[in-house]
Parts: structure tokens; sequence; C-alpha cells
């Protein structure tokens, strides 16, 4: 009666053992020898829990303990060795397909192994072991304990495998997130030109220092921030001085946003990464570099900001960073829940990122 | 010593050579701003040693010292950036000499002491764990000694010939030539999208097509703008030609 509650519980510590390396498969590795002496471990406990549980001390005690034992490592190893060899089999297919076959494969291994006890025991006339019990109550009660346990353990595997699948994709997110905002190659190229200017222009890099501070503090505040056009524009400036010194000659820009009134709220730094993806897509790829305009439009209730560039017509094409682009899109959803929207487009070899969002100042939110 | 110092960015290239005055190994200081003019600097001075920046305009580092490798005599390369995760991650396992800027002047000193040349085998990992750098932006044949670029986008076609390969190509409005050794294959998957193989020895520029001829002795060929005189499709490739003039 035991043995599907033996595999189940088998189940449960593999996967928690294995699950790291499996990412794709929930069910752990049944052909690993951990997994075979965690199995056997498990099913002995349980012999033992089954052997107690009736609350009785006496000499036949030991001798259902003897045979629950048996009965249980056998189907507990059987059940195992059926999973060990469907595991290359389920590699190909769902996990919903692999939970209800192998499912359907641990209560078809209980019934054969129930009844080839059953033969046995008639064989050898041992049947009044299971004392009153029939043919048929014994295969129902095993089957009934089996299926209980065996669903039970199948979705705490599941479960955990969904939770190691989340846990590694929040760690990498947060990573990605500050990436999206701002390339680490902006960090080491600034570092650079900081080193360089010091010995030439150490006024020069001064600044260059402060720009940096000004911007690297706005980047580690909160994700969700809203600051003033006005400051906005100042810190995309400091952004863009940076890398023109970098740059040089290579970089042109032009501001018309004079349209748009200083106390309007924008969710901090939203410009800087389109700046910045200007920069890694239309100038630093050309030799003769190119020109980014930013144009600000404002009808009293819409702001419209469009930030444009040449866009490179190098055979070899850059990776772009489309996280920011979403990024961008995320905060928007957040402050204005739909009335606000970032679009891209081409023509002509220019790129356009456009953000319309509506007008707020500090009184509105 | 003469030392090559490729970076696009002047500020940079300024502190390298202030780093290497100061080192005061009596360097011969030379510069370039790309890829391109790295290799025209190695093509005139012939530097022993090259501070190769690897994202630039035109011509990237990587792509740059492809081409510099195929002289007999090759400078020494030493990468330089400052921040790149791929490029890292292929030094690291290639065993290259690199640099991250903001370059500290010990570690200069040191790269530059014992700088060795690269292997081709090297390079050619490096070209392939360099996930930015698809395919090359030139073809390059050594000539007396010197490189000679030619750009992909003037290129008509490969035609294999035993060990060599002839390349066509348009320069200043005539048609030039020039040999390279190379497999078409190998060719052939790193400009898929450029160029089509049409004949086991073969390899056209797609958008130079013009029409398919079938001749008397019921050989086909097909003519390109710019080539007259046309080149042979064979019957395995012919259907993948047609297939493509039809789109």
């Amino acid at each position: 009666m035991s043995t599907i509650k033996n595999d189940s519980k088998l189940n449960t510590k593999k996967q928690i053992k294995n699950s790291s390396e499996q990412n794709s498969l929930f069910l752990p590795d049944f052909c690993s020898l951990r997994m075979v002496f965690a199995v056997v471990i498990i099913g002995q406990l349980l012999a033992f829990v089954l052997t107690l549980a009736p609350l009785r001390m006496d000499q036949q005690l030991w001798n259902d303990l003897a045979l629950i034992s048996l009965f249980i490592q056998w189907n507990g190893l059987m059940c195992s060795a059926v999973l060990c060899l469907l595991r290359p089999v389920f590699k190909h297919y769902s996990n919903q397909f692999v939970a209800l076959s192998s499912y359907l494969a641990l209560l078809l291994m209980i019934t054969f192994l129930s009844e080839l006890t059953f033969y046995i025991m008639e064989i050898y006339y041992l049947t009044d072991i299971i004392s009153s019990a029939s043919h048929w109550e014994f295969l129902i009660h095993n089957l009934l304990i089996g299926g209980i346990i065996s669903a039970l353990a199948l979705h705490y595997f599941y479960v955990q495998h969904q939770w190691r699948i989340k846990i590694q994709a929040e760690s990498c997110t947060k990573l990605q997130l500050l990436q999206a905002r701002i390339r680490p190659h902006f960090l080491f190229n600034s570092m650079n030109t900081i080193a360089s200017l010091t010995r030439t222009r150490p006024e020069v890099a001064e600044r260059i220092t402060e720009d940096l501070a000004e911007l690297f503090r706005m980047l580690f505040r909160d994700d969700h921030e809203m600051i003033a056009w006005a400051r906005e524009l100042s810190l995309s400036e400091h952004y863009i001085d940076i890398e023109k010194q970098r740059l040089g000659e290579r970089l042109t820009i032009r501001w018309e946003v004079a349209a748009i009134p200083d106390d309007a709220m924008i969710p901090a730094l939203l410009l800087q990464p389109l700046l910045e993806n200007a920069i890694f897509h239309g100038i630093e790829p050309e030799i003769n570099g190119g020109s980014i305009t930013v144009t600000g439009e404002f009808d009293k209730t819409q702001l419209k900001i469009t930030v444009q560039n040449t866009n490179s017509k190098n055979l070899v094409h850059r990776q772009g960073n489309k996280m920011a682009l979403a990024n961008i899109e995320e905060r928007l959803e957040v402050h204005f829940h739909g009335k606000a929207s970032i679009i891209c487009h081409e023509e002509n070899d220019i790129y356009f990122a456009v953000v319309s969002m509506p007008y707020q100042t500090k009184n509105d939110m | 010593m003469k030392i090559l110092i490729v970076d696009d960015e002047p500020l940079a290239r300024e502190r390298l050579l202030s780093l290497l005055k100061e080192i005061n190994g009596g360097y011969q200081l030379i510069e370039a701003s790309n890829g391109l003019e790295a290799i025209e600097q190695v093509n005139q001075e012939e530097p022993d040693i090259v501070l190769m920046d690897i994202r630039m305009p035109g011509m990237n580092g990587l792509e740059a010292t492809q081409h510099l490798m195929i002289i007999d005599k090759p400078p020494a390369i030493i990468f330089t950036t400052a921040y790149d995760e791929y490029a890292l991650q292929a030094f690291e396992s290639q065993a290259v000499d690199y640099l991250l800027k903001p370059i500290r002047k010990e570690r200069l000193e040191k790269a530059l002491s014992n700088c060795s040349k690269l292997n081709k085998l090297q390079l050619e990992q490096l070209g392939r764990q360099n996930k930015e750098v698809s395919y090359r932006t030139h073809i390059s044949a050594q000539i007396r000694g010197t490189i000679l670029l030619v750009p992909i986008k003037d290129i008509c076609c490969f035609l294999a010939d035993h060990k060599y390969i002839t390349i066509k190509y348009r320069k200043a409005g005539e048609i030039a030539e020039t040999i390279i050794e190379d497999t078409l294959k190998s060719l052939e998957e790193e400009f898929a999208n450029i160029f089509l193989r049409i004949h086991r020895n073969a390899l056209i520029r797609k958008d130079k097509i013009e029409a398919l001829q079938k001749q008397e002795d019921g050989r086909v060929l097909l003519k390109l703008k710019d080539l007259p005189e046309g080149i042979e499709v064979s019957r395995r490739h012919l259907s993948n030609v047609r297939k493509l003039m039809k789109s």
C-alpha cells in the first residue's frame, strides 16, 4: 500500500537537489546515484511511519516493518527506474505532457507491482499477511495512496521548478535594468576621458567629473521618480557634454525644445537613454559622425519630445539596446497609465524616437 | 621601436601618447583613428607594435587585425577596450593580450615588454566569438608586403582557381582583379546575404545580376552589371539563381 508514497517523497527530494541544473525538464534526474540513495532513505522512513501508525507494540511489529519495507523499496526503486528510463523521451516534450505521462506511468507501475505482489503471496499462501483485504481492496488502496501522493509530489516538483526559473530571471533583470538605463561602455569611456583630461586640461576634467556624478546620482535614485523638465534638460546636457569630450567634432546636437514648459514633470532620465541610443547607432559607427536633433512640441495638454538621428549605413550593424526602449515604455505606463507613448520609426535613413505624454506640473501630481 | 596607436577618440590617443612618452622607451609613436587608417599606417610605416582599440567607426579593431595578419611580417597587436563583454571573453579564452581603459602605466609597460604575435587560429576564434562583427567590410590581399583593401561593396564576384581566389571589383570605374588566399566556402558563409554561389568555383554579388543567357552548347551564362563576359552557372545552382531573379 505504501509504494506510492515512497515514490512521491523520493521525487520531492530529488527535485530540490537537481532542479538548478535542469531548467527545461521539471523532473529531477532519477538515474543519478544520489537520487537512488534518497529514494531508499525516504522509502525506509516511510516504512517506519506506516508500521508505527496503527499505534501498537507487539511481536508482529517487526514482521510488518520487514514486509512493508520490502514492498516500499521494491516499488520505490522500480518507479525510479521507470522515470529514469523515460527521461530521454521526456526531454522532447512540454512539462504538461511530462507531468501527465509520468503520473500515468507511475500508476501503471504501482498496479503492476501490486498485482505481482498479490500473485506471489497467493502462490506461497501468504495472503494472511495483509489480513482480511481482498485482491481488489489491496490494489485499490495502493492505487489511491499512490495516486494522491504522486500528484502532490509532481505538483511540488513543478512549483519548485517555476520558483527557480523566477529567481534566475529576477537576478538577471536587475542587472539588465541598470544596463537598460545606462551602458557600461559609457561609464568606462568617461573614466578614460577624465583620465586623459586630468593631464592636459584639469579644469575640463573637473567639470566632466561633476557631470558624471550628477548623472549617476540621479540614476541610482528611485526608478520611478518624476522631475521637472528644466532639470531633465540640464541632466541631458550634462550627458551630452561628457560624450562631446569623447567624440569631439563628430557629435553635433541641436536642441529645439524651448516650447516645453520648464515645470512639466517627466520621468527622470527619460531622455538620456534615447540620446545614448542615438549616439550608439548614429554617431559612433560613422567616421565623420552625425547629428542629433531634439525637438519639443507643446499644445497646452500634451508634450511631444522627438529625438532624431542620422542612422549609420555601415555594413556592420551594432546590437541594439531594446531594453532601453522597453524600460522607457514601462516607466511611461507606470506614470501615465496608457496616456503616454514612445514610438520609433525610420524614414530616409533618419531614425525618430517620439515620446508623447500629458502635461502635468508638480501640483497636478 | 615603432608603436602605432589606433583609437577613434582623440583623448584616448592623447592619453596613450603621454603614457608611452613617460615610459621613455625611446619609442617612435604614430597614430591612426580607425581601422582603415591603421592599415594605411602599417603599410607605410611598418610599426612593430599596434595598440588597437576595438570599437571604431569605419572598420573596427578586430577586422583591421584580421587584415593586418595576412602580411608576412605582421606587427604584434595589443587590443585596448573600455568595456566589451564579448571581446573580453574571446580574449581570455584565446590568451590574447588586451588592456582595459583607462590603461595603467605599469600594465602598459608589461604588455609592451612581453607582447607576442597573434596566430591565425587565435584570430579566427576571436572573429567567431565577437558577435557584433558578423562579416568583414573589406577583403584584403597582400601585394609586395603591403595590404591592399577591397571594400566588399565594390566586389562583383569571387572566382576560385586551384589554390587561389580571384576577386573582380570596381575601381575608379574600371574592373580590377586581385588574388587572395581563402576558400569560396568560407566566403559564402560569411557573406551569405550579399553573395550567391552559382557554380562550384564562382560566387557572385546578388544585386549585380542582370540576365541569364543560354549558350548553344547548353551552358548557361549569367551576365552581371560591369562584367559583360558572363559567368557560367552550374545546373545545380541554376534554380537558386532563377528564384533570386524572380524575387
